[in-house]
């Protein structure tokens, strides 16, 4: 059942491939650049968010007022503003995208848990500077969020007060929380460098940029939006004040939306429900062996016949592939003087075979798919009297 | 009411011995083929699946040619969406790299095909391949063995 469904998600997604590639060339697919454009988004919304930390003052008093008078006294704060606001929704639905097609194309599997469970920390750390950031413009709608969230933290059991003391930087709510909070927004968004580091360190040569037009469209539109349609705050957080409702921004607050229904408590347990089965995601498929051709086996070195050329080195895409010192020559009259050797790690071979293609002296084999079979199979093909058609 | 038109083929000769490579991440290969490996709609095209396309070593095709076939194809995925990311990039380089190389020793680089096309689109990837081979048909038979 689960099987089935995510094979039907699997073909959408290619369907959808097929759709967009009508309009556009094949290498020029959106959808084949979502990391890139995560990257390209990132980027915008620490560049423009530079530029609004300089005007921003993290106290209960100043905080509101430093975000109106940035919005409307500074020239052209209101774009920055809006620039960072709509870059962070279109990040998220980057991110999102990036997410679903990579796990309905399969890009999870063997090795590339990493990556993934990177990916899922990646998101996780989003997520929460995208929420502080409704935080720091403190007004009405910060002011229900916090609340919300304090009676969400409260409710976990055993460590609530502990973690509503870490959420407030105090108690309660005091002058030490907005600090706090700005803290919350941007070292969370500095750790997703870190992070990034982790996603990118098996890949050779990362996609972090998607084509140059691109980025000029994503560029333009979050440029567009941020005219168009302005950022603006609701009315200032006020001590007494009880706010009802609040525009909600489906891509970060959802979990808030959802207290309506259910209490601020479950609603976090449901957050850190899905974000286990994130993780777990990379776990749930295990490959069929059955399809020799999903899975033929880690790359295997024939050590006789490596000769240290460190052709597969670089064409590995996830630096599979060590050259080492060769502790012995090889046995083949070209390996025979070799100084390096060929060495596959376990842990990041995704059994692609790319090395195999890489390797002009038969020295290193997919052990479920090998060499000799296709050659019989090439001559066959090409050697045995022609059919008429 | 128009009768439909009969597109005519140069039939020259008999069909030429074709040996494809085929990405399984391409092209769905169910009901492409016979069980025997080679194309339903194309029986003198032999269709050999490998995990990735960048799996395939120049050798192979030059090998294809050598033991007679007329014409040698790959096919990857849509390029940018390698499932290993690169493959259909680095196989595409090495094709190159084997042409020029087959030029210097009078092979027609014209007889390697590369192709690129995704898991839905099994009616392009048979026409591409039917033009492949009305391509090769036209270069006339292969080189066979050397010496």
């Amino acid at each position: 059942m689960y099987q089935r469904l995510i094979a039907r998600l699997q073909s959408w997604t290619l369907r959808l491939d097929t759709w967009i590639q009508r309009v556009y060339p094949q290498d020029f697919d959106p959808l084949y650049y979502t990391g890139g454009l995560c990257n390209l988004f990132l980027t915008i919304l620490v560049v423009s968010g530079i530029l609004i930390f300089l005007y921003y003052e993290p106290s209960l008093e100043g905080a509101y007022a430093s975000v109106q008078f940035l919005t409307d006294h500074v020239p052209y704060g209101v774009i920055f503003r809006g620039i960072h606001r709509y870059a962070a929704d279109a990040y998220m639905v980057a991110i999102l995208l990036h997410l679903f097609r990579n796990w309905f194309t399969d890009r999870y599997r063997k090795a590339r848990d990493a990556p993934w469970i990177s990916g899922m920390f990646l998101l996780v750390f989003s997520g929460l500077a995208g929420f502080t950031g409704y935080l720091l413009v403190w007004d009405e709608r910060s002011q229900l969020l916090a609340s919300m969230t304090v009676q969400g933290l409260r409710s976990v059991p055993g460590m609530g007060e502990w973690l509503v003391r870490l959420f407030l930087g105090g108690p309660g709510v005091s002058d030490t929380t907005l600090p706090r909070f700005l803290f919350l927004h941007v070292g969370p968004a500095v750790t997703l460098y870190v992070l990034l580091w982790w996603h990118y360190v098996r890949i050779r040569h990362p996609k972090v940029w998607p084509p140059a037009l691109w980025v000029l469209f994503s560029v333009g539109l979050v440029f567009f939006l941020a005219a168009a349609l302005p950022a603006t705050s609701g009315r200032p957080a006020a001590p007494g004040a009880r706010p009802e409702g609040f525009p909600v921004d489906w891509f970060y607050l959802w979990p808030y939306a959802l207290a309506r229904w259910i209490a601020p408590g479950w609603a976090l347990a449901l957050v850190g429900a899905l974000i286990v089965y994130g993780m777990w995601i990379p776990y749930t498929m295990p490959d069929d062996p059955s399809r020799v051709l999903r899975s033929p086996g880690q790359a295997v070195v024939i050590d006789e016949n490596c000769t240290g050329c460190e052709l597969c080195y670089y064409d590995c895409p996830y630096n599979a592939i060590y050259m080492v010192p060769s502790p012995y020559p090889g046995k083949s009259r070209a390996a025979a003087n070799r100084k390096l050797l060929a060495v596959v790690v376990d842990s990041r071979c995704v059994e692609c075979g790319i090395c195999i293609g890489a390797c002009p002296f038969e020295a290193l084999e997919l052990p479920r798919v090998l060499e000799r079979d296709i050659q019989e199979r090439i001559r066959q093909g090409a050697g045995a009297p022609a059919p008429v058609s | 009411m128009a009768q439909p038109q009969v597109t005519e083929r140069p039939e020259v000769g008999a069909a030429p011995r074709v040996v494809g490579f085929l990405c399984d991440w391409a092209v769905r290969s169910e009901g492409l083929l016979n069980p025997d490996g080679t194309m339903r709609d194309l029986p003198n095209v032999t269709l050999i699946l490998v995990p990735c396309s960048g799996f395939i070593k120049p050798a192979w095709l030059e090998l294809a040619l050598r033991s007679g076939a007329a014409g040698v194809f790959v096919c990857g995925c849509p390029m940018g969406d390698c499932l290993n990311r690169e493959g259909n990039w680095i196989v595409e380089d090495r094709i190159d790299q084997l042409r020029k190389r087959l030029q210097r020793q009078k092979i027609d680089p014209e007889r390697i095909g590369f192709l690129a096309y995704g898991y839905h689109e099994q009616l392009a990837f048979v026409e591409a391949v039917r033009a492949f081979v009305d391509k090769v048909r036209r270069l006339g038979p292969g080189e066979g063995k050397r010496g």
